[in-house]
């Protein structure tokens, strides 16, 4: 999966720097689709809220937009490895521009199942 | 922000927390599990979760013109992204309300809900522009 990660940096480009991103990101994704690497992909609103605590009762507004970390969308990829996946990231239009692309392999089995799993194999050797 | 905001393209929610399972002992770790399967399974059976995966600790960043590659974000920030669900509810009320059922929240992760866009907001933003141009 690729999350993009990014403050609101396209804000900068003029309208022809911008147009001739979105072309290029269009061709890119669509070489990647054509080839079955790429699964469409979403962008989110640059608004929303964060929920916290028991019951969730804190509900606060933001991440906030001018935040550089913030998520602005994802890819799936369908690839072996998390090299061609970072090689496929790394030829993203969009990042001479600024932001970053966080790179993370999608589990096939929730990590608490497997922490559990690997508590439960410690507990039976200490008691064997 | 408006909660009562319609989206018709849905909602994600971004768990956020990766070392929130440490205080707990194997017996508590498995019942957060199997709630949080429960709770995934209800939701798709409801046709409100259309799509959801855990992400596995391992993680690269990509930036720059320089296209460099570093680890990051740690498996140990509170803000690192365990998972997601993608959710189909009209509105943000109600992914909200979904949010907060998580099972992990009385742990310790925070759920990020975001609306979904129709659009990719770099073209949204080309349009408005264009608008003011011809104004």
């Amino acid at each position: 999966m690729l999350l993009y990660r990014s403050d609101e940096w396209y804000n900068r480009l003029s309208q022809e720097e911008l147009q001739k991103l979105i072309n290029q990101n269009k061709a890119w994704f669509e070489r990647l689709t054509g080839q079955g690497k790429a699964k469409p992909g979403r962008a989110l609103e640059r608004t929303g809220v964060t929920v916290s605590g028991k019951n969730g009762r804190f509900v606060m507004d933001g991440p906030f937009a001018e935040s550089k970390e913030a998520i602005g969308g994802y890819l799936t990829l369908d690839v072996e490895t998390i090299e061609e996946a970072i090689a496929i990231a790394q030829s993203s239009p969009g990042l001479a521009y600024g932001g970053s692309i966080e790179v993370r392999p999608m589990a096939d089995e929730c990590p608490l199942d497997v922490r559990a799993r690997e508590l439960a194999r410690e507990e039976q050797l200490v008691n064997a | 922000m408006n909660m009562n905001t319609q989206n018709q393209n849905g909602y994600m929610l971004l768990f956020r927390g990766n070392d929130w399972t440490k205080s707990l002992s194997p017996e508590e770790k498995q019942k957060v599990t199997d709630q949080w399967m429960a709770w995934f399974k209800r939701l798709t059976d409801d046709g409100k979760a259309i799509a959801g995966n855990p992400l596995e600790r391992e993680s690269k960043i990509v930036s720059g013109k320089n296209r460099v590659v570093s680890d990051g974000p740690f498996a140990e920030s509170k803000e690192a992204i365990g998972g997601y669900f993608l959710l189909d509810v009209a509105s943000f009320d109600d992914a909200v309300a979904i949010a907060r059922e998580c099972p992990g929240l009385p742990h310790g992760v925070q759920v990020e809900v975001r609306p979904v866009a129709g659009e990719c907001p770099i073209a949204s933003e080309l349009k408005h522009e264009a608008q003011f141009a011809h104004a």
